[in-house]
């Protein structure tokens, strides 16, 4: 009789748990500035978890310009891991409303021969035929114009990856831009 | 000599138009109109990428006119 009760109340909370993507639940990571969120991201994907930073939904309101997303089932191995690192989110929020969903940092422009990804404040384009980068702008960091210099002109497979020679903000989501860039344009 | 009006467009616009202002004519000497400096430094660094050589860089009244030059 008791266990009825029980597996009741545990569907209806699974049934009341909001939007899923393949049949995961999801939460959000939110941060008072940028720089943790680049360390909880090493941190957590260096453990191996499946994680991905993402702009803040439109219902928080606290915190930097990005969240990670997280699967909430790993939320208290994920929190021992950031507090050994000696980091702590502010708010940890389950993904239960459409208003509650992270908004995906990429916004991608067809440009017919290029392809144009841009993540937050950056901007990457390739020539689709040839791989080869022909613009990188946006930020206004001072690693950019560098960034620019070492990377216009090479292809994806040569050029350096924005995270080993960019020391900025700008240099992070260049960095971000580019391994969509790469998901997208060269074979796996 | 052939001129590339890029002014008013956002980026990576006039890269793109003068990519393919480059590769249609292939050598010689053209000259391309922008009106940012983002603009200027990326549509510099391009041609330059391309085998393209900057003669010069005029600002005017609306921008920059940039010449560039293949032999």
């Amino acid at each position: 009789m008791m266990s009825g009760v029980v597996l009741k109340f545990l569907r209806r909370k699974a049934e009341s748990a909001g939007p899923k993507k393949r049949g995961v639940d999801y939460g959000i990571l939110v941060f008072e500035n940028t720089s943790e969120v680049i360390r909880a991201e090493n941190r957590l994907k260096a453990a191996g978890w499946s994680i991905r930073v993402k702009g803040p939904p439109p219902e928080i309101r606290t915190g930097c310009d990005l969240v990670i997303e997280f699967p909430l089932i790993e939320e208290l191995a994920v929190l021992r891991a950031l507090e050994k690192a000696g980091l702590r989110p502010l708010e940890v929020v389950p993904v239960t409303s459409p208003l509650l969903q992270p908004v995906d940092l990429f916004q991608v422009k067809d440009f017919g021969q290029f392809l144009m990804v841009r993540a937050a404040n950056m901007k990457l384009t390739v020539d689709k035929e040839t791989s080869l980068i022909v613009n990188v702008s946006g930020g206004g960091c001072p690693d950019i114009p560098y960034l620019a210099q070492e990377m216009v002109g090479r292809s994806l497979a040569d050029a350096p990856e924005p995270r080993r020679i960019g020391h900025t903000l700008c240099g992070y989501a260049l960095q971000l831009a580019y391994v969509e860039v790469r998901r997208r344009c060269l074979p796996s | 000599m052939t001129t590339i009006d890029a002014r008013g467009l956002s980026c990576p616009q006039p890269v793109l138009l003068s990519l393919g202002a480059m590769k249609k004519l292939d050598k010689g000497r053209m000259e391309i109109l922008v009106d940012t400096d983002t603009s200027k430094e990326n549509v510099s660094r391009a041609a330059t990428s391309q085998g393209w050589e900057v003669k010069e860089v005029l600002p005017d009244e609306e921008g920059y006119r940039i010449a560039i030059e293949k032999g």
